[in-house]
């Protein structure tokens, strides 16, 4: 409310009212009306479940997995990629029961969802806030042109700095090194981890 | 015209700059800018000492942005070839090279930062450390390796380490660097182009990593983030702590730079044993002890 003058000598005709208080039987009525109001406040918060209920949640990366069931190898109904939208109907442990933007329903391991809508780039000075032109700039940038070698930047630096051909070699074998999904799948499944964590398998 | 007038200058030169899209990319912008500037300057007949004063407050400027993801990997891949350089080299062994992606990876998954390529190595030191330089890539010791008990200890430390990378504290400090005027200028185009910067920026990077450390409070948020990350993986989140257990016993008998570079072990036990407090359904969360002796002590 806007403080005008009008407002204001409302105010100090509302503080030199006599309290209703004063009159006997008003306020006793009163307090029983708002005792029960927030009595009702309370069991009604109590009862909505303690999940973020009807809340909008994010895919924090491509190909999410949304199943039939809360079991990771159930039937997959829906697969999201990065910053799709679900809207969460329940939450039991680990898992959300999700609605996709197309109207399918299923169960998400929860912390592959953000709160916040992920940036699909990565902002900032680089190029990599340009979608799709991310891995042809990595590419331009290595050293000789080759796919696989260190940056141009990086073997100027340890050429300078007289560091070991095998140090670069390490670094190159470390970059290199990739787990396939289904290993990776099947080793969190066997440690009941990810997905499979919380008693689901 | 005083220096405040011409970073004044500068910064609403860069701004407009900026707003009028000069340069075919953010990268190449920077220096387009600078050239810009340099030309702008030499037509105005401003002096040439002034001209670079104007070129250095736009890089100040361009430090205070957010370094942006293929910047944060040049700079990471440089940090890792002196990783390896310092702390004996690669430790050749695949299958445990293969079993610390695994469990790097799985807890990578669920951090803040899924989408980032990850890479974990080991580094033939017989002293106890672990490292993260920018980018995502991680580092831990066969000395580290061949102390932990179990799996959620090994995942505690690795989560410890993506917590560094997903929070970006090695590039804030970077940044503060930049904002100090050490660094002129972050972009992939100048760090191919000025080597002497490039090398100087990889300098101060190791230097904090290796030598001096991160801020305490940097270490503490990467213990209270490494934890939730272990937890929402699936591990048992107590096996960070229980590293630490280890560590604090050998604390003054065992010289490692981990005591220089962290704070002292006790405080974050301490701080972890609270905040474990918090997490009410962790008691059946597996510690994976079987596991980790098939995959580390057998090898």
């Amino acid at each position: 409310m806007i403080e005008t003058r009008e407002n204001f000598e409302y105010l100090k005709i509302q503080h030199s009212r006599p309290s209703p208080t004063l009159k006997g039987g008003f306020m006793p009525d009163r307090i029983a009306r708002v005792i029960v109001g927030v009595v009702f406040l309370t069991l009604a918060a109590w009862m909505i479940p303690t999940t973020n209920w009807a809340a909008t949640l994010y895919a924090k990366k491509d190909d999410v997995k949304v199943n039939a069931e809360k079991s990771p190898t159930s039937a997959v109904v829906a697969t999201l990629a990065l910053g799709d939208a679900v809207t969460v109907l329940s939450e039991e442990g680990r898992h959300a029961k999700v609605k996709t933007a197309t109207g399918k329903t299923g169960w998400v391991f929860k912390f592959r969802l953000a709160e916040e809508k992920p940036s699909t780039g990565g902002g900032g000075l680089g190029l990599s806030g340009l979608t799709g032109r991310k891995t042809i700039a990595a590419r331009e940038s290595r050293a000789g042109g080759s796919i696989r070698g260190l940056k141009e930047s990086t073997e100027q630096y340890a050429k300078a700095k007289n560091i070991k051909q095998e140090d670069r070699d390490a670094v190159d074998h470390m970059e290199a090194f990739s787990i396939a999904p289904d290993e990776l799948m099947q080793f969190k499944k066997a440690g009941n981890l990810g997905e499979f964590s919380g008693g689901v398998q | 015209m005083n220096i405040g007038k011409i970073l004044a200058s500068a910064t609403i030169l860069s701004l407009l700059l900026s707003s009028m899209g000069c340069g075919g990319s953010p990268s190449g912008q920077s220096s387009q800018q600078t050239d810009l500037i340099g030309g702008l300057g030499a037509a105005l007949g401003i002096k040439q000492q002034k001209i670079d004063l104007l070129k250095k407050g736009v890089g100040v400027v361009q430090a205070m942005e957010p370094i942006g993801e293929e910047e944060e990997i040049t700079l990471g891949e440089a940090v890792a070839v002196e990783a390896f350089s310092r702390f004996g080299g690669e430790y050749s062994n695949p299958a445990w090279t293969r079993y610390i992606n695994l469990v790097g990876k799985t807890v990578a998954e669920v951090s803040d930062r899924p989408t980032l390529n990850y890479h974990f190595a080991i580094l033939n030191s017989q002293e106890q450390n672990a490292f993260a330089a920018p980018g995502g890539y991680i580092f831990i010791t066969v000395g580290l390796l061949k102390t932990l008990n179990n799996e959620a200890e090994l995942a505690g430390v690795l989560a410890h380490e993506i917590a560094h990378v997903t929070q970006k504290h090695m590039l804030d400090a970077i940044r503060r660097g930049a904002l100090m005027g050490s660094v002129s200028e972050l972009s992939l185009t100048a760090m191919k182009q000025d080597p002497a910067m490039f090398s100087s920026v990889i300098d101060e990077m190791t230097d904090l990593l290796f030598t001096k450390g991160l801020d305490k409070d940097k270490e503490f948020e990467a213990d209270v983030v490494g934890v939730e990350y272990a937890y929402r993986a699936g591990y048992n989140p107590q096996g960070l702590e229980d590293y630490l257990q280890t560590l604090a016993k050998e604390e003054g008998h065992v010289e490692s730079k981990f005591f220089t570079t962290h704070p002292s072990t006790t405080l974050r036990i301490s701080k972890i044993d609270t905040l474990l407090k918090d997490y009410s359904d962790i008691k059946n969360l597996p510690f994976l002890t079987e596991r980790f002796h098939q995959y580390v002590k057998a090898g």
